[in-house]
């Protein structure tokens, strides 16, 4: 294995427009001619570092800090105003599972709808496919509507597409919290086994237990800057003082 | 890989998206696809009693098919046109209506419009197959031209896919661009010859002065309507001009519906 970072993040930054008036209709724009008015607010504000290949690689920061943003940076959702992302390999991104599921069509449908919507060929979900079923866990109502499943059957099956999509680079946000127990002990398994294949995985965690177990590496976010970044212990030691001096 | 790579490679995505639409729209409806024609046979019908029996809308004969019925006749116009319709109303608010999708997940975002275009396109395709059928019933030699009846389906399909496109993007930042455009585009419909004949128009210029009806050919659905129209009322060659029109709307609407969208798309998220 090559000693090339996998994920290289140089200098990126976004800001969201807060309006405070919104010209967000035809009627508001030219009949009443209002002019918008917004304040700029930098979500990421110059964050940088590099993600070994094969590590695993946690995010922490306190809410509303960016790290959802920035993981929406790595997935190509959101457009960075400056600086530049590089990954090597292909990238897939669990930020919310079952998204782009029609509650119409069978639990089979949909796991082919959405498994081509997460970039898998049709030949690729076919092979995956008693996979993907057995880790779900719903194979009896596999040709049901997934309307008519629990939130918690629908969430299982999102997440057992989306984890067995096998990219290079695996980008999670926060969704190992989803599930009933077994289900969870059955991820925290996937993603060690995901690790030992030597796949790249970013996370956010906001558990410290997880962090300390999972990944190598970690980086503290807070406003949109990197606080402290290095291997996991020092990272989760430094937010755990900051947290404390300020409870 | 490039934009258009990479689009390319998302194909079978589109596929998917298109299934999504057509299985998921009807699934479970007692009649199932058949409502979808459904709604187009009612609008035949209202249209053949207002305009044909009460305002008593004249109609040249098909030369050389021969065919003189105003439903008919009406059709084959009103099909494209209900398919341009859709096209652009359902496809501009194809990134809105899957806003979540769009913040969740990043695929090619064009693939969105397009599968607007495919799966409307699927019950367009149905819909003038069995119009073909009953214009075959009714005597016309509609067979030999089929081929270029597809040809002109896809370049109404350009043209409408690239005014969604660029509608889509507009729609993200202007939320009741589907009101404005629901209005313009029923005053779009009865500028356009479809439940009257253009020599209806011709008529009126003569009286009124020749510029109505020239201004009456700058619209684009006029000389797709035309064509229809020729190949499948009349069965004959179309007019050059109006071929020549419907490729140069066709590109152009598409061209720059792409520029727009591909430009547009990268801050769609941030306005979701
Ligand atoms: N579309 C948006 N428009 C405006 N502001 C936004 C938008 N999305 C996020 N923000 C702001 O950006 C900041 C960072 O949000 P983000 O979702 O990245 O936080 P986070 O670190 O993931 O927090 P959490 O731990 O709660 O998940 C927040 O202040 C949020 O209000
Ligand atoms: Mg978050």
């Amino acid at each position: 294995m090559s000693n090339e970072p996998a994920v290289v993040v140089d200098d990126v930054a976004l800001k969201f427009r807060l309006y405070s008036e919104r010209n967000d209709s035809l009627k508001a724009a030219f009949m009443r001619r209002r002019k918008a008015r917004y304040e700029d607010f930098w979500a990421l504000n110059g964050i940088s570092f590099e993600v070994p290949t094969g590590s695993t690689f946690g995010l922490v920061g306190r809410n509303g800090s960016g790290k959802s943003t920035l993981l929406k940076v790595l997935s190509r959702i959101l457009y960075p105003d400056r600086g530049s992302i590089t990954a090597r390999g292909t990238v897939a991104s669990l930020l919310e599972v079952g998204s782009g599921f029609h509650p119409e069509l069978t639990g089979r449908e949909n796991i082919y709808l959405n498994g081509s919507i997460l970039g898998m060929s049709k030949k690729e979900v076919t092979r995956r496919f008693d996979e993907i079923v057995d880790f779900s866990g719903v194979r009896k109502f596999i040709d049901q509507p997934v309307k008519n499943y629990s939130s918690g059957m629908y969430v299982r099956l999102g997440f057992s597409v989306a984890i067995n999509v096998d990219p290079d680079v695996l980008i999670v946000d926060e969704v190992l919290a989803v599930g009933d127990a077994a289900f969870k002990a059955k991820c925290a398994n996937k993603f060690q086994e995901l690790k030992n294949q030597g796949k790249t995985i970013v996370l956010v965690t906001h558990s410290m237990g997880t962090l300390e177990e999972m990944c190598d590496q970690a980086a503290w976010i807070d406003q949109g800057k990197l606080v402290t970044i290095g291997d996991a212990a020092t990272v989760i030691s430094d937010y755990e003082a900051a947290i404390a001096s300020e409870a | 890989m490039t934009y258009l790579q990479e689009l390319f490679a998302s194909r079978e995505l589109l596929s998917n998206l298109v299934m999504r639409e057509v299985k998921g729209k009807y699934r479970r409806t007692f009649f199932g696809q058949v409502w979808s024609l459904i709604n187009p046979l009612a609008t035949m019908l209202i249209y053949t009693i207002v305009f044909s029996l009460i305002f008593k809308a004249r109609i040249e004969v098909g030369h050389p098919s021969g065919l003189n019925i105003y439903p008919v006749w009406l059709m084959c116009g009103l099909l494209p046109w209900l398919f341009f319709t859709r096209v652009v109303n359902h496809g501009l608010s194809s990134i809105t209506s899957n806003a979540s999708l769009v913040k969740k997940v990043y695929f090619p975002r064009m693939n969105l419009p397009f599968a607007v275009t495919g799966s409307t396109g699927y019950t367009w395709l149905i819909e003038m197959g069995l119009l073909s059928f009953i214009i075959l019933l009714c005597g016309g030699m509609v067979l030999p031209w089929l081929p270029l009846i597809l040809v002109f389906m896809v370049l109404l399909a350009l043209f409408a896919t690239g005014i969604a496109m660029a509608l889509a993007i507009f729609t993200v930042h202007f939320r009741d661009t589907s009101h404005f455009m629901s209005i313009a585009l029923q005053m779009w419909m009865y500028l356009t010859p479809i439940v009257y004949p253009l020599s209806l128009v011709k008529d009126a210029a003569v009286t009124h002065g020749q510029w109505i009806y020239n201004l009456f050919r700058l619209n684009p659905m006029e000389h797709f309507v035309n064509v229809f129209r020729y190949l499948m009322y009349d069965n004959t060659w179309p007019d050059i001009y109006d071929v020549l029109w419907c490729i140069g709307w066709a590109v152009l609407s598409f061209v720059l519906g792409f520029i727009i969208f591909r430009r547009g798309e990268k801050r769609l998220v941030v306005l979701l």
